[in-house]
């Protein structure tokens, strides 16, 4: 019994001594102080600079002391992602590793440098255009295949991976990982749902140092989301227009909770198949005719409506899957048809963390005179010169919404 | 050692010049220095642009000895002819040293954003390589260059007023 007691209080001593500590903290109390820091400044000037022989930290620790005492005020990090875990952090992230591909561009919004990031998931090499930036980091494959050599290989700090997307597989890599190297910090986060999306934006800018950017990005999305709902939210939801919105596949709808249920809603819409359970139901098309929308939404940009985005300058395959949808057997019933207000949107600007500009576009759509001053695409262009720093001009290039 | 009976007015005109000249630009990441001629000596004003939280290294020139500083005593150091400023947030940093004002083109300096990890010479407006601060001589750099043309017209136009 002793002797399992004492096996006992030595593990804990071992995981004691695992917990680490905030760098150049000289008296170890777990608050690096402005002299604490100011010394090993000092010692490390000293000793690289003026031929001091002091004890000095090295220049990594003393880096990451003044990360910490500049975002962290001189404590550990303790934050809690979107799937609810809390994580303590000690050191800034400097080794990214991004399953998650939407994450990358709510990362790029609040200006993290790209040499902190170590690998990204392929969509994200598949497109040069768009992240011109991350061509050369390591490929990790993705959420449903990951390259676990590669991503072991570049040695993260840290792994982002989907809150609630794929559970099952982000939970795989975490594991797989984590026995791999159990130093590596795991955070899920989604970066597309507008329910937790300004949170994820403010965690994001503490996690990563980018404080200041985070608010700035967040004062631009609040614009945008809020110019919409002050109007939207003035309307009653029985007066709500009611739309039907179908993703990249034919009759594949959205249901209750889906993110593109809660998109309609935030644009001020009524979605007809909300109250499915399932969250992207296939539906009958006579189901929509009964339902009679007066808006229909396709969203093109993947599955079998590959095309559009910014590598694509083409409306013509818009306009083919306009005209399908038009000529549905049966569907010139519909109002939506019948009035010219069949919309096609690329997954781009509405499906990931771009989601506020799809939302903008959608309003417009749905009330042309209650937005007659809102201009989407002014929005997509701010977007990309200001946050997502592109050199990239939409009078120019890119198809992402037809009609406009 | 010079005293203030040495500063005549063309030497005034030239520290002035070298004042204004010597104070390059704000840009991010980047430190400034500002000389002053006093009775017997030097203030120099270091101005910090955009660098919460780094470190400076100044090389004294020969013939100066240091006097002090207004940046507190935790975040100084001085060894020799090197001085080390820790800066967690200040905005200038002054020190004064005893010495000849016309060692005012002689200091070298090196910083680092212990952010960002860009390093850069005191008195250039972008990062650079820092190693150029050990230099004795000042460093090469358009403000030196230009400081040190200017002050050789103003000598030139100060001694044909003269005639």
């Amino acid at each position: 019994m002793t002797r399992r007691l004492l096996l006992l209080a030595c593990s804990l001593c071992l995981l004691a001594g695992m917990v680490a500590a905030v760098p150049c903290d000289g008296d170890g109390d777990g608050t690096l102080t402005a002299p604490e820091l100011a010394t090993a400044i000092l010692d490390s000037l000293d000793a690289r600079y003026m031929g001091g022989t002091v004890a000095a930290p090295s220049l990594t620790d003393l880096q990451d002391a003044a990360f910490v005492y500049e975002h962290w005020d001189g404590r550990a990090l303790t934050i809690t992602d979107t799937s609810g875990r809390t994580t303590t952090l000690t050191r800034p992230l400097n080794r990214i590793a991004l399953f998650n591909s939407d994450a990358i561009r709510m990362m790029r919004s609040i200006g993290l440098e790209p040499d902190r990031v170590v690998g990204v998931a392929k969509y994200v090499l598949e497109d040069p255009v768009f992240y011109p930036e991350y061509q050369e980091k390591a490929n990790l494959g993705s959420v449903w295949s990951p390259d676990y050599e590669q991503t072991a290989s570049v040695r993260p700090d840290a792994v982002f991976l989907y809150a609630s997307v794929s559970e099952t597989s982000c939970a795989d890599i975490e594991k797989t990982l984590r026995a791999i190297d159990p130093a590596i910090h795991f955070f899920r986060i989604d970066s597309f749902r507008p329910a937790v999306y300004a949170d994820e934006v403010r965690t994001l800018g503490l996690l990563l140092g980018k404080e200041e950017e985070a608010r700035e990005f967040l004062a631009f999305h609040e614009d945008v989301t809020g110019t919409v709902a002050d109007v939207v939210d003035t309307i009653p939801d029985e007066d709500r227009v009611p739309v039907y919105l179908e993703t990249w596949n034919a009759y594949k709808s959205a249901g209750m909770g889906s993110g593109y249920d809660e998109k309609v809603w935030l644009a001020g819409g009524r979605n007809i198949f909300g109250e499915n359970p399932v969250e992207y139901p296939v539906v009958d098309p006579e189901a929509v005719i009964s339902r009679n929308p007066a808006v229909i939404i396709k969203i093109v940009g993947a599955g079998e409506t590959t095309f559009g985005g910014y590598d694509d300058d083409d409306l013509a395959s818009f306009e083919s899957v306009l005209r399908s949808i038009e000529n549905r057997p049966v569907w010139d019933r519909i109002k939506a048809v019948r009035d010219g207000r069949v919309h096609l949107i690329h997954s781009k600007i509405i499906g990931g963390p771009d989601y506020f500009i799809g939302t903008a576009y959608l309003a417009k759509w749905f009330y042309p005179d209650l937005f007659a001053d809102l201009d989407p695409r002014a929005i997509h262009q701010r977007y990309l010169d200001e946050f997502q720093r592109l050199d990239y001009d939409l009078d120019d290039h890119g198809t992402f919404v037809y009609p406009a | 050692m010079l005293n203030s009976s040495i500063v005549t007015p063309k030497r005034a005109l030239l520290l002035c010049i070298l004042v204004v000249v010597l104070a390059a630009p704000a840009a991010a990441g980047s430190i400034e220095r500002t000389i002053t001629p006093q009775e017997g000596g030097l203030d120099i004003t270091l101005t910090v642009n955009d660098i919460p939280v780094g470190g400076i290294v100044e090389t004294l020139p020969e013939g100066c000895t240091w006097m002090g500083t207004d940046h507190p005593e935790d975040r100084t150091r001085v060894s020799g002819e090197k001085v080390a400023f820790a800066i967690i947030g200040e905005e200038t940093i002054t020190y004064q040293v005893q010495g000849p004002q016309d060692a005012a083109e002689a200091f070298a300096g090196t910083w680092e954003d212990l952010l960002t990890g860009d390093s850069g010479v005191v008195g250039l407006d972008e990062p650079g390589n820092p190693e150029q601060a050990d230099a004795t001589t000042p460093p090469s750099t358009p403000g030196f260059g230009c400081a040190a043309a200017l002050a050789a017209l103003a000598v030139l136009c100060s001694r044909r007023c003269g005639r």
